[in-house]
């Protein structure tokens, strides 16, 4: 482990990609101050750094008022530069984990399950209000990127694209907002994955 | 202008990024992640990292494309009309007609999944096979293998869109399918139509093909199961003038390249404990 003030990094040493903890810790508290995350919650991140784009993925939980994120090494890296760390890919990443790490902090989303409880639908929703988030806060994100992911969920329908486009832009939602967005594009009526969602991270604990 | 251009000497610019095919055999992630079980690897929504994997697959045809449209334009040019009859380069040309707007179509369909030019690296073994020195393993490798690999990967893509519910990447995919099919169609075609008087030619393009399908079979990245990614499509082969028993060669072929993958995991696996 390292330890940056509040924020934990797991592994302290990186032995397959040449990642710092410590340089990571402090994009992370970086990242903190960005998105107004509360600076008396501690934050641990874990990084699977045998993981590769586009194996890519992230959780943000919070457990015991802690923020517990885990995140695929895929993320960090620099697809122009394989197993190198991306500045900027990185910092667009940590501002959504934290994002969403403190909207756990709050009383809305006190019904919210864990992200390996959550529906694919229900995440990509999720996401599209953290990056819209993210965006206004100056962050190099892409737009269309999100979206995509996002039909992928919700479907490629007007409505879809309508609802996208209100999570996209919101600036105060709940949980109970996520799940009637899922209503909404039909995400809630389908079937759930048949591989668990968060498959890449109970892989690293085989 | 010079003949039989290497691939070190392909116009690219600065947007684009080459990559070493030995980056990839010997990074030392590749069998760690292949002792995990990260769930099954053929392409579906409910399937991890469903948008990512999908957007670095269009990129990797977005580049393929770019690389037929050279291996088909060189064979337009590469060879005297002795060595390769005019109605073949005709047959060439028509091809990079097809691949150009194969690669302007695959550009569009990266701005709808939300990628840039050159946000992956570009490996070119696909225009390596493209180099031989001999036309008829050219077309062999190029017509048979490479675009017998695209009707495999399209197919694949297609099927995505379809499950997916985009209207937009199934049709792209379906029209540019056909192509695909219509330039394996040639290949077959003059590779018999060459070879005619010549068995020995023949079976050492045939050869020739073999290495180049067990190379583009990627250690697992084709097959027939959910754990590879691009799926052989059969059906779409057959219409290219496949045989099914060139389908199940190329099967048994590209199994054999995932059990050399998987040895070459176990092995670096060992060593590094």
């Amino acid at each position: 482990m390292d330890h940056q003030g509040r924020v934990t990094v797991r592994p302290a040493e990186f032995t397959l990609v040449p990642f710092d903890a410590a340089h990571i810790a402090a994009a992370v508290e970086a990242a903190a101050s960005r998105v107004g995350f509360p600076p008396d919650v501690a934050v641990e991140l874990t990084v699977d750094e045998e993981l590769f784009a586009p194996l890519v993925g992230s959780l943000s939980d919070v457990v015991d008022g802690r923020a517990v994120c885990w995140i695929s090494g895929g993320n960090l890296e620099d697809t122009r530069r394989p197993r190198h760390f991306s500045e900027a890919q990185a910092a667009v990443d940590f501002a959504l984990l934290l994002l969403r790490a403190g909207d756990r902090l709050e009383p809305g989303f006190a019904g919210a399950p864990p992200d390996a409880g959550l529906t694919l639908g229900q995440r990509a929703a999720w996401d599209a209000w953290a990056t819209g988030r993210a965006e206004r806060l100056g962050l190099a994100v892409r737009r269309q990127r999100t979206l995509y992911d996002f039909r992928l969920q919700h479907g490629f329908t007007d409505v879809a694209d309508r609802v996208f486009e209100r999570l996209w832009s919101a600036d105060t939602l709940a949980w109970v907002d996520l799940v009637a967005a899922c209503a909404e594009t039909g995400a809630a009526d389908r079937p759930p994955a048949k591989v668990p969602v968060d498959v890449l991270r109970r892989a690293g604990d085989d | 202008m010079k003949r039989l251009l290497p691939e070190s000497e392909l116009a690219r610019d600065e947007r684009f990024v080459r990559s070493r095919i030995e980056d990839r055999v010997f990074d030392p992630r590749g069998p760690k992640v292949a002792e995990r079980n990260t769930g099954p690897a053929k392409m579906a929504t409910d399937r991890p990292s469903a948008g990512e994997r999908s957007r670095s697959l269009m990129h990797g045809i977005f580049v393929g494309e770019i690389q037929a449209l050279e291996g088909a334009g060189r064979t337009c040019y590469d060879f005297d009309d002795d060595q390769a009859p005019f109605a073949l380069k005709l047959d060439m040309a028509r091809q990079c007609w097809d691949e150009s707007r194969h690669c302007e179509i695959s550009v569009k369909l990266g701005d709808h999944m939300g990628t840039e030019i050159g946000e992956y690296t570009e490996s070119t073994f696909l225009y390596q096979a493209a180099c031989n020195p001999d036309p008829v393993l050219r077309l062999t490798g190029v017509n048979r293998a490479l675009e017998g690999l695209a009707i495999d990967v399209f197919n694949t893509m297609k099927e995505f869109g379809e499950s997916s519910g985009d209207p937009i990447l199934t049709f792209c995919e379906d029209w540019m399918l056909a192509d695909e099919v219509t330039h394996v169609k040639m290949g077959s075609d003059w590779l018999r139509r060459l070879t005619e008087k010549d068995p020995d030619r023949r079976e050492r393009a045939l050869e020739f093909q073999r290495t180049v399908d067990k190379l583009f079979s990627l250690g697992g990245f084709r097959g027939e199961s959910d754990e590879n990614p691009v799926q052989l499509a059969r059906r779409f082969r057959e219409l290219a003038g496949f045989t099914n028993e060139e389908s199940d060669e190329l099967a048994v072929i590209a199994k054999e390249a995932q059990a050399e993958a998987e040895a070459m995991a176990d092995a670096a696996l060992a060593a590094s404990d």
